[in-house]
């Protein structure tokens, strides 16, 4: 998953780099982004693992609409990542289960 | 604004329509979106709209999003807040929450516009939820959005209109799609966007369907099976495709929960995609002071949402104001009535009847558009547009007139190849990509003229390979000549054997090749051969005296054919009219000193 450096119809004015973390892991981003956006440019598809099954999920609807890319942002669970701007500094999770803190 | 006069749910093009239509009558108006920026699902359609240029056709999605926000923006008693949901909607009240501050504010609007949009319906196979299988409004937001590619190779699950045009932006990105399934026997979509794909050789596989997505933490592969005409599994066809991207694109249902919330009465409307508010002509719901528009109400299309959007606002007026514009409201109603009556809004007709909104159909012309011959050696266009659609620009953008949709924008084009003068407009406004320029000429050669929005862009002169209707290689041919547009569909003039001028639909580009080797003794590149033919080496004896082509010790067993076809791809000239040059001893290398000793024993 990479950016596209080069398009035939869009240009892709991006804000300022940014730095978020993942894991721990630091990441970068560009400002007006979001979350999951991000995520996936760093090569991050798998967002959360479900309550009941632990099944892996990742971004289904990208729209705000279908709730599957659910993840802990700065320590608070079940948010939005596809329309959540990521932030300087952010601290994204997988979220596990309903929200449970992780730590 | 605690009351506003006029609360519009979601800013996309029915809301930002309706709340424009409010607005210019001096309404206090509040748009809210739940996204991080408004214009909902227009900011990434890359395409050119279909329709009547008076309401944006031949406009991209994307641009379209900016007129409206630039529009809205002249009132100063509009407030437009993103990042901001709707909880709910009670009796006393409009609970939305803020995310920013993440704090609610209770609104009592004298009338809510409900422009809620859609929802990706959902597929059931096997792993249908592992990270890797997206809707295709998610590959588009990560695309045309925030410029991301989903992935490298995509597998697209449905052929209606959405699942075309994905594929084809797919492709424009650069991201190979292994195929597009459809369960049932035809395509969904419009035949323009089939053909798009067809000729960038996108398999579409009519009867089939995926049963499972394969990998443990993201998707790496998929499981697709053939389908009988009932839609079931055919044993012995399921195939395992290797790809990192699943792309379901099946439909849309409307979001209609805030609507059942007002009180407003849903009912079941399959061709409109599921639960639909009952509403009016008028675009209101069962509850007076709620009006719908746009896919929320029924889904359709981004168009047919901005006219509805402006009904609904116009609506909103006159409850509010006891007048509005009636006879700027009976033309929008007669625009949406045109737009819906052609063959490819039969659904949707037959959808809106069961709430008692009838469209009638319209009679329109199907068939044949192209009477050309008779204008040989003319550069003309040649429109493959056969299936009655609602769609104009090509009429509207003739600086001569020769174009005519007629009475209905569902009848196809009729051109008059006496009064054109080839200037290619026609070919660069259409939405559908569906017209091409085209002039035999007196060599046996002809020009086509191929609309293009891909990189890289080729150079006049350069050699492409010219590709047919199903993406199958035709010739290599040399560009012409590339005139660019500022719309950005570029046309790339190409010339090839007349015989195949009809064919060839579509080029492509490759620079690969151009550092491969084609001789591998004296280690010439494909290039090196291009460049010497473009300086004017056009005969096999001279590239090998010029560039030591076939001269090594193979003795050219290995690159003549080659190079006298990159000879004939360059000059036009076919392989067997061209010289294959001298077959020259010695047929193997030998030294000297083998040949100057007599061997002491002959072959016996």
């Amino acid at each position: 998953m990479e950016r596209i450096v080069e398009h035939p119809l869009l240009k892709f004015e991006r804000g300022e780099k940014i730095v978020f973390y993942f894991e721990d892991v630091q990441m970068q981003a560009y400002e007006g982004e979001t979350i999951a956006a991000a995520l996936h440019a760093n090569g991050v598809r798998m967002l959360r693992i479900t309550p009941k099954g632990s099944r892996p999920q990742g971004l289904f609807c990208a729209i705000g609409k279908c709730s599957s890319c659910l993840m802990e942002v700065d320590g608070k669970a079940n948010v939005r990542t596809c329309i959540t701007p990521v932030k300087e500094g952010m601290r994204v999770r997988t979220q596990k289960g309903r929200g449970e803190k992780s730590e | 604004m605690n009351n506003p006069d006029l609360l519009v749910l979601g800013g996309g093009p029915a809301g930002l329509c309706g709340a424009i239509e409010a607005a210019r009558e001096g309404l206090r108006v509040l748009v809210v979106d739940e996204g991080i920026s408004p214009g909902g699902q227009l900011v990434k359609q890359t395409h050119k709209f279909f329709g009547n240029e008076n309401f944006y056709a031949s406009t991209r999605g994307m641009e379209i999003a900016g007129k409206l926000l630039k529009e809205l923006s002249l009132y100063p008693q509009v407030i437009l807040a993103c990042e901001s949901s709707v909880l709910a909607v009670y009796p006393d009240g409009v609970p939305v929450l803020d995310r920013r501050s993440d704090s609610t504010y209770l609104y009592n609007p004298t009338r809510l516009l409900v422009a809620t949009g859609a929802s990706e319906k959902f597929l059931q196979f096997d792993n249908n939820d592992l990270p890797g299988v997206y809707g295709a409004g998610a590959v588009q937001t990560l695309m045309n959005q925030f410029g991301i590619l989903p992935g490298k190779s995509v597998l697209m699950i449905g052929s209606g209109n959405i699942g075309l045009i994905v594929s084809y932006q797919l492709d424009q990105a650069g991201v190979e799609v292994k195929a597009i399934l459809e369960a049932s026997s035809r395509i969904g979509g419009y035949r323009v966007h089939a053909d798009k794909v067809k000729r960038l050789g996108i398999p579409v596989l009519l009867n089939h369907t995926i049963l499972k997505a394969i990998g443990e933490k993201s998707v790496n592969g998929a499981l697709i099976t053939a389908l009988d005409e009932r839609w079931r599994p055919v044993p012995g066809t399921e195939r395992e495709m290797v790809i990192d991207t699943v792309c379901i694109a099946v439909g849309l249902t409307p979001s209609a929960e805030l609507v059942a919330q007002a009180g407003g009465q849903l009912k079941y409307i399959p061709e409109l995609g599921g639960y639909v508010p009952l509403h009016d002509s008028d675009m209101r719901t069962t509850i007076d002071r709620v009006f719908v528009a746009g896919d929320v109400s029924g889904i359709e299309e981004a168009t047919t949402a901005m006219i509805e959007g402006r009904i609904a606002g116009l609506n909103i007026v006159k409850d509010i104001k006891g007048k509005c514009n009636e006879t700027r409201l009976e033309e929008l109603k007669e625009t949406l009535s045109a737009f819906r009556s052609g063959p490819t809004s039969s659904k949707i007709r037959s959808g809106l009847e069961k709430m008692d909104l009838v469209t009638q159909p319209a009679r329109y012309v199907e068939g044949e558009v192209n009477r050309s011959g008779e204008f040989r050696g003319k550069l003309r266009p040649i429109i493959e547009c056969f299936e009655a659609i609602p769609c104009n620009p090509c009429e509207t953008s003739c600086p001569v007139g020769a174009i005519t949709v007629g009475e209905n924008i569902n009848d196809v084009p009729v051109i008059d190849y006496s009064r054109c003068t080839g200037c290619g407009v026609c070919a660069t406004k259409c939405p559908g990509l569906a017209i091409f320029m085209y002039q035999e000429r007196e060599d046996g050669m002809a020009l086509v003229g191929i609309p293009y929005e891909f990189l890289p862009v080729p150079e006049k002169g350069q050699s492409v390979y010219a590709t047919g209707r199903s993406g199958e290689v035709l010739c290599t041919a040399r560009v012409d000549r590339v005139t660019r547009s500022a719309n950005k569909t570029n046309i790339v003039y190409l010339t090839v054997p007349e015989e195949l001028g009809r064919d060839v639909r579509h080029i492509h580009v490759t620079n690969r090749e151009e550092s491969s080797l084609i001789c591998r003794c004296e280690e010439i590149t494909v290039e090196q051969v291009k460049k010497a033919i473009r300086e004017g080496y056009v005969d096999f004896e001279e590239l090998r005296r010029y560039l030591r082509v076939s001269m090594g010790p193979c003795g050219g067993r290995t690159c003549r054919l080659n190079t006298l076809m990159i000879l004939s791809g360059e000059t036009g000239v076919p392989v067997e009219k061209l010289s294959p040059g001298t077959l020259r001893p010695p047929a193997i290398p030998v030294s000297f000193g083998a040949i100057e000793r007599n061997a002491k024993v002959t072959h016996e």
